[in-house]
């Protein structure tokens, strides 16, 4: 009986290639799996940065959100240009400002003679970053703090919209967040209860579920949004809303995990570690959760879009956070008149960063969930 | 007898009808509910296995026979305590002669008993982690129970893995490295590791290839030997059953038909089910095409949630008579160790498989 | 039975799947003949290329699998008239006239080609309709007459029901049914009874043998199971990666195997007629798509193999006029008989 024992490992036989291959863990093979999606990959980095950009949107922004130069009010954006007659003068130039005679607006014209300097890591309006430590240090900004200086343009009381988009990333980016993280919560404990007791907890469970899903989502935030009282501070508001979003959210949730469990439940491997004398708390924590942790990953990616234009919609319908909080759907409140978006587009700018983060997130979320099983 | 083992100290006077039988199975029954509606109303139950009684020797390896749906499986996870049986006795005698009944055990009282009867799988694909490598996979049985740890619980994979076959070194590779065949070896692996008594091989080698399989029927009837195993081997294949079993159960519809010797089941068959069985396999020899003639069976097999009165074969037996329409036939002893339900046993003359 | 003339006649089949990893040849030269009235088995252990093969012979090759080389020749009448399916547009009008008319297919899961949204009898008055143009009426009480003759009680009955309602083996029967509709002259039947359990297996097998002798087609059987290949087969070819590598009638096949994989393939399997013999299993694994060996692609299993076949490729030798051999072993006895063979073009 000796062949059956010797003849079979000549057989496998094993090149430094497929050995990288056959040790790999799940992740790394998730990851060159990922890898090879481009359009994700590329929308990973995106994401990325939006991210950094909101952590530290203080440095990032040349200016802070409350700073206003009334004088300026509705300035277009100012182009960035680096050379001056052929040398290297990274400048903005200034304003001409002209009240309309008939209709009292105000125009602007370039005026080619000013020129503002610009430059990086300049001193400019202090700020304490996130809240606690004190700095005035701006990645870019004019190298003469005062001077105008207004990449996408300014608002109807003249803030620096590039400056506000940075810091409303902050709110808008993390409002889904935390919403997540409560949801995920939620949905991953019933969830869990619902698909491995079964029974009547499971049939219970998803009628609630059911009836959670059945409740039109948009007039429940608006009546929970509005019964969110208006002299609560800023930040109670903000964790109210985060809560609010991820209360309907959490459902959907619940149903992936419950659907994962069934399933897991009846997979041979996991008979097998039951077989193995693995109490419960083991099966679930190291046989069947590891097998859709990524699965996880993928869907919450393609989820916190959804968070974050429910913060943006209600936010611009004034239900949601309020000035002085910086949001993105707090500043296009300034644009819910047709008339402005006519004369001073630029202020739509934060609806193109909702637009772009919410695709990158969708294509990344596809990516990841193309690569979520590798096997 | 072992302290810890407490329901031997609640019932102390359970003992088996013979001193080498490793296992009984008396009575077993599995009823799964069936429900309806909104609230699971409970409307009938599907008699998976319906009062199936056995034994299993020492050292012997027993087969269980049958069609899908016939309960075979059913009885193979009630033995390792995957479910947990509606009612009846598995009598287990420990490795120190005590006789503890598997069946009666509840929540952490069958943890000792889990690691003498091991199963083994059919799929080698899902029966494996992927997300587990090799080393964690078998070794998972030593460390939920305690039984090794460190560099002691690394070499028993180790050998392990090179009694069935597999190099050493590929502890730390992942399943989906290896073909079906090498799976199906990780997975003997894992079921050896904890020196078990009794091994449940649950259609262990219908996923393979014929030529992978004659490597594993080999690779189990070797370590047979080694380990001082008892099998039981539940596969649909006729063959594969008559290649490697000293004894075999028939079973259709949840109950048993027939129990007999590898030989007797195969030559002299007892009951018209397993004369059917025998005629419909196919003999791999084109000579043997035209020698006695198949029994092809009308109909279909019955409903085990809402099976036919008397013996369940009845509608598809040719020899059925008015008795069998009325009574279920008990399982009579037929000597020489052979069983048989069928009212008719005795007076029947049926034919074994085609010889060429 | 009706006379032997050949039906299907496949010249050097080269079907390869080109996928991120590389080239996996599935089917890398096979040739073959198919006569009317009789039943080939195509037998090979998994990943051969066996059902792959059958699918080129009606077109329906999965991608990235695409026919590279080789002829497909159709008679489909004896008055001479040939078709070439190889060169066929797939996807063409062509094909079609031929695919489920003149070639029938039935697959391992018959879920797979009965769709669960349509009652059985709609599926196969539709197939009828489609290939002869019969009004629906005519075409209903013909597939009653099919149902009753693959073995469906109350056919009249079973007409109106859905697949999911029926056993695994009915749905078998369904689906010969469907195949037969429009009077094949040929069935392929891809692996049709591994699903099903053993009565049921011997009752289908003994349904395609009645049905041939009947119509008359010609069958082409694919399988692992020995046992089916002796219980209905005319002639054999024996698959491995992806080459025939013996080609007999089936009493040569089990008595006089000749090439080394076929005799190890027979010693492989428990006999049920015999018992506890240790089993003689073919040692190794049939090797990574993506790295096959060069020479004969047996060589590393073969018990009998010699230095010479670590380089050279086999091509076929003629031991008889039905027995063909791909082995290096009988070539050097019979000379090179058959200097057309594709071999060694790779």
């Amino acid at each position: 009986m000796e062949h059956t024992a010797n003849d079979t490992l000549d057989f496998h036989e094993t090149t430094e290639e497929s050995l990288k291959l056959e040790v790999a863990s799940q992740w790394q093979l998730m990851w060159w799996k990922f890898r090879k999606h481009k359009l994700a990959v590329i929308s990973g980095i995106i994401v990325i940065l939006f991210y950094v950009v909101a952590l530290f949107c203080e440095f990032f922004s040349p200016t802070v959100p409350t700073t206003y130069l009334d004088v300026y009010a509705t300035a277009p954006p100012q182009r960035l240009r680096l050379f001056l007659d052929g040398k290297w003068f990274p400048h903005v130039t200034g304003y001409r400002g002209e009240r309309d005679p008939v209709s009292f607006r105000k125009t602007w014209e370039i005026d080619y003679s000013t020129y503002i300097p610009v430059g990086l890591f300049v001193h400019g309006d202090p700020y304490k970053l996130w809240g606690l430590i004190p700095g005035d240090l701006h990645l870019i900004g004019p190298k003469n703090p005062g001077d105008p200086f207004y990449l996408m343009g300014a608002d109807m009381i003249g803030r620096d919209v590039f400056g506000r988009l940075i810091y409303s990333s902050r709110i808008s980016l993390t409002v889904g967040l935390v919403g997540m993280v409560i949801s995920l919560s939620f949905g991953i404990l019933l969830g869990g209860i619902s698909g491995l007791v079964g029974g009547a907890v499971d049939n219970i469970i998803q009628r609630i579920i059911e009836i959670l899903m059945s409740i039109p989502t948009l007039p429940v935030w608006l009546s929970l949004a509005a019964v969110v009282p208006i002299d609560w501070p800023a930040l109670r508001v903000y964790f109210m809303i985060s809560i609010i979003l991820s209360l309907i959210s959490w459902t959907g949730m619940a149903r992936v995990v419950r659907s994962k469990f069934l399933a897991l439940r009846e997979e041979d491997f996991v008979m097998a570690a039951m077989l193995d004398g693995c109490s419960r708390g083991r099966l679930i924590m190291r046989h069947m959760l590891p097998s859709f942790l990524s699965h996880i990953i993928a869907s919450i990616t393609l989820w916190i879009p959804g968070l974050i234009l429910g913060e943006t919609a209600l936010s611009f319908l004034g239900l949601g956070l309020r000035p002085p909080v910086v949001s993105w759907g707090v500043m296009l409140q300034d644009t819910q008149k047709v008339a402005v978006i006519a004369r001073y587009p630029w202020l739509l700018a934060p609806g193109g960063a909702v637009f772009i983060i919410v695709l990158t997130l969708n294509f990344l979320g596809d990516g990841l969930r193309d690569a979520a099983d590798p096997y | 007898m072992v302290a810890t083992h407490t329901t031997q100290q609640v019932a102390p006077e359970l003992t088996m009808r013979s001193d080498d039988h490793l296992l009984e199975v008396n009575h077993l029954k599995m009823y799964f509910p069936i429900t309806q509606g909104l609230f699971s109303r409970v409307v009938g139950y599907t008699k998976a296995a319906d009062d199936v009684n056995f034994y299993i020797r020492k050292g012997e390896t027993l087969g269980l026979v049958g069609e899908s749906g016939c309960g075979k499986t059913t009885v193979g996870r009630c033995i390792v305590r995957a479910y947990e049986p509606t009612s009846g006795e598995i009598l287990y005698r420990d490795p120190d002669g005590g006789v503890t009944d598997l069946a009666a055990l509840e929540g952490k009282e069958i943890q000792p008993y889990r690691k003498d009867i091991r199963m083994i799988f059919q799929d080698p694909y899902s029966s494996l982690n992927p997300r587990m490598t090799v080393f964690q996979v078998i070794s998972e049985a030593l460390r939920v129970n305690n039984l090794a740890s460190g560099s002691e619980m690394r070499d028993r994979v180790e050998y392990l893995l090179q009694r069935v076959g597999l190099r050493p070194e590929y502890i730390q590779r992942y399943p989906h490295a290896f073909s079906g065949g090498e799976r199906q070896r990780i997975g003997i692996a894992r079921s050896l590791v904890t020196n078990p008594k009794l091994v449940v091989c649950d259609e262990a080698v219908s996923g393979l290839d014929v030529s992978i399989r004659a490597q594993i029927l080999n690779l189990l009837e070797e370590l047979q030997d080694d380990f001082d195993l008892t099998y039981l081997f539940i596969s649909h294949d006729l063959s594969v059953i008559r290649h490697i079993c000293d004894r075999v159960v028939v079973m259709y519809v949840g109950k048993i038909v027939e129990v007999a010797s590898g030989l007797d089941v195969y030559v002299d068959p007892k009951h018209p089910y397993t004369e059917a069985l025998m005629s419909s396999v196919p003999v791999s020899n084109p000579r043997a095409r035209d020698k006695g003639t198949r029994i092809l069976l009308e109909g279909e097999v019955a409903d085990p949630s809402n099976p036919p009165s008397g013996c369940y074969f009845h509608p598809r037996c040719r020899y059925a008579q008015q008795l069998c329409r009325e009574q279920a036939p008990p399982l009579k002893d037929l000597g020489n160790e052979h069983y048989s339900a069928c009212h008719f046993a005795e007076e029947l003359s049926l034919a074994g498989v085609r010889m060429v | 039975m009706a006379d032997n003339r050949v039906l299907l006649e496949v010249r050097d089949l080269k079907v390869h799947f080109f996928t991120d990893e590389g080239v996996v040849k599935a089917v890398d030269g096979v040739d073959l003949t198919i006569e009317s009235g009789k039943t080939l088995c195509l037998v090979g252990e998994s990943g051969c290329g066996k059902s792959v093969a059958c699918r080129a012979f009606l077109g329906i090759v999965q991608r990235p699998g695409r026919i590279v080389s080789g002829e497909i020749l159709f008679h489909p009448d004896g008055n001479g008239a040939t078709i070439d399916i190889a060169a066929m547009d797939p996807k063409g009008a062509e094909i079609r006239q031929i695919r489920g008319r003149e070639i029938s297919m039935i697959f391992q899961e018959p879920m797979t080609s009965l769709s669960p949204m349509y009652t059985v009898g709609n599926q196969i008055i539709e197939n009828i309709v489609l290939h002869t143009r019969d009004s629906k009426e005519i075409a209903r009480e013909r597939t009653i007459q099919l149902l009753d003759q693959v073995g469906i009680p109350r056919p009249d009955r079973l007409v109106d029901e859905y697949p999911f309602r029926l056993s695994g083996g009915m749905r078998q029967r369904a689906m010969i049914a469907m195949a037969l509709s429009c009077n094949p002259t040929m069935l392929i039947a891809d692996e049709p009874t591994t699903a099903l359990d053993v009565t049921t297996q011997a009752q289908i097998i003994d349904l395609i043998l009645d049905l041939q002798h009947e119509y008359g087609m010609a069958v082409l059987f694919i399988t692992h199971d020995l046992g089916v290949v002796a219980e209905l087969a005319d002639d054999v070819a024996v698959m491995y990666l992806g080459k025939v590598v013996e080609r007999a009638p089936v009493d040569t096949i089990f008595n006089d195997p000749k090439h080394p994989y076929t005799q190890s393939l027979l010693r492989s399997i428990p006999k049920i007629a015999m018992r506890r013999e240790e089993l003689d299993p073919i040692k190794g694994m049939v090797p990574n798509p993506f790295r096959r060996p060069d020479g004969c692609t047996f060589h590393p299993r073969c018990p009998k193999a010699m230095e010479v076949c670590r380089h050279v490729v086999p091509s076929v030798t003629q031991l008889d006029p039905n027995h063909l051999v791909r082995c290096l072993l009988y070539e050097s006895q019979e000379g090179r008989p058959d200097e057309s063979a594709p071999a060694g073009r790779n």
